[in-house]
């Protein structure tokens, strides 16, 4: 230390390269980092706690909002779980129209990746033009559910409100634009030499690990293994629909960049078919009102593909018109500690936020 | 697999709840046997979570494991019931790594202390002294009032209540204004 070799810096929370208020610190001697330590606490608002004070549909308002890239997990895990424990069935339209919006949130979610993960090197065009793609979609769900990012949509029982008059030849326009624009995507990012030689070799992850410690989504299948929860444990109607589930060999952030890039097309292939089949019908089931609402005395686990990977929430119900217990499990908890820490020893320090965005990590979600 | 856990785990406590999904309660001293035995012989090798649930009025916690079988195909959720008074539980860092910031979350959040794992360091809350906050007996009102002041808010910040008191007397004398000019336009026709 007296020689002035080591050095500690603070990278975040407020940092263009950090997905969200987290820090990092890191422990140097030039330019390679030694050690890594993830802090978080910065926007600790206690959601799990809320809930158990809430009644059922009120809880259904804050559980959007723990995870601000991609709320719709968490409303449609919540809906599931309550659905399950309190013995509801949904009607087909209901079910259709969730995976539609999961599809499209997916979608939306994936721009917001190719934007933070093109700005981690300087290709700041790539982002503009992600986030105003991403818009088109925030439209739809504006149109949809009166929220950009918001939705509170997918509501015990079913859905909110029906889709508007004409609103599946606005997602297919969309879906049009997309098509032409991925391949755009392609030749200014993806196949861009400057991202490549950047990426390649960079923030590699051991595929023995994978599974084992628990890591999910593009790490998974960056690492060339086949897993996702809409094909392992199809929820909604996935066991009806064909897609593949798209797999690389690299662990390294490219590999994962390029399953990212895949799952668009794989996004934009399911939504053509829900639109093909959207099925018509009731979207909500008859359900207690919120005072009479109440959930057995009993527990659960459901669980969601999101864009980065496999969410799940625990619930207990009580016999209550409250939730015992909801806990969050999202990607990030152990990607942003057990894999994050870990990988960036021997790193570069202009790799942090490379390797950072390539692994989806959200900090809402770590501390709910 | 059910029958050898109940048999070898002296548990009659084993429910499937769906064909992804099963949920066994085991004493807490045969835990980890079960979740070690689960590995070895069915392939249940991820630990997936850890979560608690505070049961106050019977005076226990319950931890659950939930345990992905390798297939990724199945869901295992294994209970146990530790005491609330100083709780503890052996950690599980030593077979999952992932168990560390699980088993950190849960010690701040509940207070358990996990033996054998040795960075049970603060996570979000800094400087902590209170109640750990997800306890039931943790009131969060009584906590923000006596801890944190509120701010005064704009110079046109409203009463709510009255405010909607206001508002629905304005509705209804709107109501029964339309409603009078109703009748007499029908008056003055007749």
């Amino acid at each position: 230390m007296s020689n002035n070799r080591h050095i500690t810096i603070f990278h975040g929370p407020q940092h263009p390269g950090i997905t969200g208020n987290m820090s990092i610190e890191l422990d140097l001697i030039g330019e390679t980092i030694q050690r890594a330590t993830t802090h978080v606490g910065y926007l600790h608002r206690g959601f799990e706690k809320l809930v158990e004070r809430r009644t059922v549909i009120q809880a259904f308002t804050i559980v959007c909002r723990i995870c601000v890239p991609e709320p719709d997990p968490n409303e449609i895990n919540f809906a599931m779980a309550v659905e399950e424990l309190a013995g509801l069935e949904v009607s087909d339209r209901a079910t259709y129209i969730r995976t539609m919006v999961l599809e499209l949130s997916r979608l939306a979610a994936q721009c917001l990746w190719l934007s933070g993960q093109s700005g981690s090197i300087g290709l700041y065009a790539v982002g503009q033009w992600a986030m105003a793609d991403r818009d088109l979609i925030l439209d739809l769900f504006e149109e949809l559910t009166g929220g950009r990012v918001y939705h509170m949509y997918i509501y015990p029982g079913g859905v909110r409100r029906d889709l508007p008059e004409g609103f599946l030849d606005r997602v297919q326009k969309v879906l049009s634009h997309f098509k032409k624009r991925l391949k755009e995507y392609d030749d200014i990012f993806i196949n861009n030499a400057s991202f490549k030689a950047r990426a390649k070799g960079v923030g590699v992850i051991d595929r023995d690990d994978c599974i084992k410690n628990g890591y999910v989504g593009q790490v998974v299948r960056g690492c060339g293994i086949e897993a996702d929860v809409r094909r392992d444990r199809p929820y909604l109607i996935y066991d009806k629909l064909d897609f593949e589930i798209p797999t690389q060999d690299g662990g390294d952030v490219y590999a994962r960049a390029l399953v990212r890039r895949a799952e668009m097309d794989q996004s934009i292939y399911i939504l053509e078919q829900l639109i093909a089949d959207m099925p018509k019908g009731e979207i909500m089931t008859k359900i207690p009102t919120h005072r009479k609402f109440k959930l057995p005395k009993d527990d659960t686990w459901v669980s969601v593909e999101s864009a980065r990977g496999e969410f799940s929430y625990y619930m207990a119900g009580d016999g209550s018109e409250h939730i015992r217990r909801m806990q969050v499990r999202g990607p990030s908890l152990v990607h942003a500690f057990t894999l994050l820490e870990d990988m960036l020893v021997g790193a570069e320090l202009s790799d942090v936020a490379l390797i950072m965005n390539s692994l989806g990590i959200c900090p809402p979600e770590i501390e709910r | 697999m059910y029958s050898e856990i109940k048999n070898r785990f002296a548990t009659s406590d084993v429910e499937v709840k769906r064909d992804d999904l099963a949920k066994v309660v085991v004493d807490r001293h045969r835990l980890f046997d079960l979740i070690s035995m689960l590995g070895r012989e069915y392939g249940y090798i991820t630990l997936s979570a850890i979560t608690c649930t505070d049961w106050i009025e019977d005076d226990h916690f319950v931890l659950s494991y939930m345990l992905v079988r390798e297939d990724r195909k199945h869901n295992m959720m294994i209970q146990s019931m530790i005491g609330r008074d100083e709780p503890h539980i052996e950690s599980l860092v030593g077979s999952f790594k992932q168990a560390q910031i699980m088993e950190r979350d849960l010690h701040e959040m509940y207070g358990i202390d996990f033996v054998g794992n040795d960075n049970l360091v603060e996570l979000s809350l800094e400087n902590w002294i209170y109640t750990p906050p997800l306890r039931r007996e943790f009131d969060t009102l009584e906590f923000v009032n006596n801890h944190l002041t509120f701010r005064d808010g704009r110079d046109d910040n409203m009463d709510v209540k009255k405010e909607m008191k206001r508002l629905r007397a304005l509705k209804k004398a709107q109501k029964e204004a339309a409603k009078k000019a109703k009748e007499e336009s029908s008056d003055v026709k007749q």
